[in-house]
């Protein structure tokens, strides 16, 4: 446990003093701002072409949770996807570049704490990332007013799509760790698990108009369609399954290439 | 303290050890002395558990390597050939890394810090961001985390490389004063300092053992009959060329004292 506590410390230390953590930040809220005010834009456009009439029934069913937030989670997600790659390139690939790999291998810890401990700093610098998308919804809940007079944002819906995107990004940083530990080079560990990453999150597209099994593997595999369901509020045994086993998998695999270095 | 018996370490079709054995006792200071690429720092990788041996087994304070690494690793202060350290950190801040990862108790830290700084002469750098430390800094602060949490062994690969004359000699006085306490095996190509701080020499040449002996021991075996004293130091080049110097194998194969370092 204390070696795990110091290989979070020391991971977060290079991260807040390299200015990698703070350009994926920055990233993450210039594009996130843009969807915002933009998914604002359309839903404020749309409300007011909306004839009293004919639009009174619409408007009942439409929400700012659904057609702005949502909306704005859905979106930020494939910039998870792309910023993953680029926090957990370093993890291990910088280690054997610059051969602290050979400190960190022969101190007396095992590979599985030297695996958990990078990987809980890369999900506390995507916590942060994922806090930045949250600003927005707390926002809009200063200025805007529900139908009746209630709260605008349904905070329940808004929790769920932050989760949702917390699993995604676990994951894409669970895949970003197993390939850094497999490459000496933060380059390439970078650029392919923005493949793998980038793949999984655009698999459905391979199959459009086809159908049947083929369609439902894709659909089943696809990154983004597991995110669906947490961004309607709903919570889906198969989407956390989805998530967490890709976790697992990295993270074991990253066990397993840490400790075949000691058999190589 | 440390037994290697029958070590071998091959990469691909290249062997880089081969069938090395040797034993050092408790508080012995042995000097790893042998050409670049002779396998040195392979050995002591293996000895630290970096990377396994092809064959035969190597056992610290009793236990296996391969076996019980972290027993290993616990009792082994190792300094690579290239000081292990991160750019971004500071020293202090890398130092107590290194003091998590080898669970040092909270409270001893701070004070464990300030002993390898002071014993490491980094004192005034320790607030400096590594990235732009001398390399004879940067081979310093290796050599403080090494010396940190006091390990019973230490593995010290080639540890004056890069420092100017006055720190080499700080260095070596540094090795001299833990001797007896501690286990030290330390390679080197500079032979002055074998005779200065080393009770012991192993001579390994193409990862074949040439030679394990005492300094007295050497050069009664290949200067019979010369009067050296530790002072006069070109005695040691001398032994050193007779070992090494022949490049083909089948010459070092053939000196007599190859079979007779076995133990």
């Amino acid at each position: 446990m204390r070696s795990v506590l110091a290989i979070i410390r020391k991971e977060l230390y290079i991260y807040f003093t390299t200015p990698i953590a703070y350009v994926a930040f920055m990233v993450m809220a210039f594009f996130a701002a843009q969807f915002f005010t933009g998914s604002v834009d359309v839903y404020r456009t749309f409300v007011t072409r909306m004839s009293p009439y004919e639009g009174e029934q619409i408007l009942e069913h439409l929400n700012l949770t659904d057609v702005v937030v949502s909306r704005l989670l859905g979106s930020v997600g494939v910039f998870i996807v792309i910023s993953a790659p680029f926090l957990s390139m370093r993890l291990v690939a910088e280690e054997k570049r610059a051969r602290t790999f050979e400190l960190v291998m022969t101190s007396p810890v095992r590979p599985f704490e030297i695996v958990v401990g990078k990987y809980l700093a890369a999900l506390a610098v995507l916590l942060v990332s994922i806090a930045i998308v949250a600003a927005f919804p707390v926002l809009l809940s200063f200025y805007a007013r529900g139908a009746h007079g209630g709260p605008a944002v349904e905070w329940q819906t808004v929790g769920t799509g932050l989760l949702g995107l917390f699993l995604l990004g676990a994951m894409c940083m669970a895949v970003g760790l197993f390939v850094s530990a497999l490459s000496d080079s933060v380059i390439v560990a970078a650029l392919i698990s923005l493949i793998v990453l980038l793949g999984l999150w655009v698999v459905t597209i391979f199959t459009i108009g086809s159908q049947g099994p083929l369609r439902d593997l894709a659909t089943g595999l696809s990154s983004a369609e597991h995110l669906g369901g947490f961004l309607q509020g709903r919570i889906e045994l198969k989407d956390v399954v989805y998530y967490l086993s890709f976790v697992a998998l990295g993270l074991w695999l990253t066990d397993r290439a840490l400790e075949g270095q000691r058999w190589a | 303290m440390i037994e290697v018996t029958h070590l071998t370490k091959r990469f691909r079709d290249r062997v880089a050890v081969d069938d090395l054995s040797f034993t050092v006792e408790k508080g012995e200071v042995i000097g790893f002395l042998g050409p670049n690429g002779a396998g040195k720092s392979t050995t002591m990788r293996v000895l630290t558990g970096f990377i396994p041996a092809s064959a035969g087994t190597v056992r610290v304070a009793g236990f296996d390597v391969f076996e019980e690494p972290l027993e290993v690793k616990r009792r082994v202060g190792y300094l690579p050939e290239h000081p292990p350290v991160y750019p971004d950190m500071t020293p202090r801040a890398y130092l107590a890394f290194c003091a998590g990862l080898k669970r040092l108790a909270r409270s001893r830290v701070k004070g464990e810090i300030e002993r390898v700084a002071h014993l490491a002469g980094i004192e005034n750098v320790i607030d400096r961001v590594t990235g732009t430390l001398s390399k004879g800094y940067l081979q310093r602060v290796g050599l403080a985390q090494a010396l940190l949490g006091d390990p019973e062994v230490l593995v010290l690969d080639e540890p004056t490389v890069g420092l100017d004359p006055l720190q080499i000699r700080e260095v070596r006085e540094l090795v001299k004063s833990l001797a007896g306490k501690h286990t030290i095996i330390l390679s080197t190509h500079i032979l002055p300092e074998v005779a200065m701080t080393c009770q012991k020499v192993l001579v390994i040449h193409a990862g074949k053992l040439v030679d394990f002996d005492t300094l007295d021991g050497l050069i009664a075996k290949h200067l019979p009959g010369r009067k050296v004293t530790l002072e006069d130091i070109a005695f040691l080049e001398e032994i050193y060329s007779k070992l090494v110097s022949p490049v083909g194998p089948g010459l070092a194969a053939a000196l007599p004292v190859a079979a007779s370092g076995g133990n």
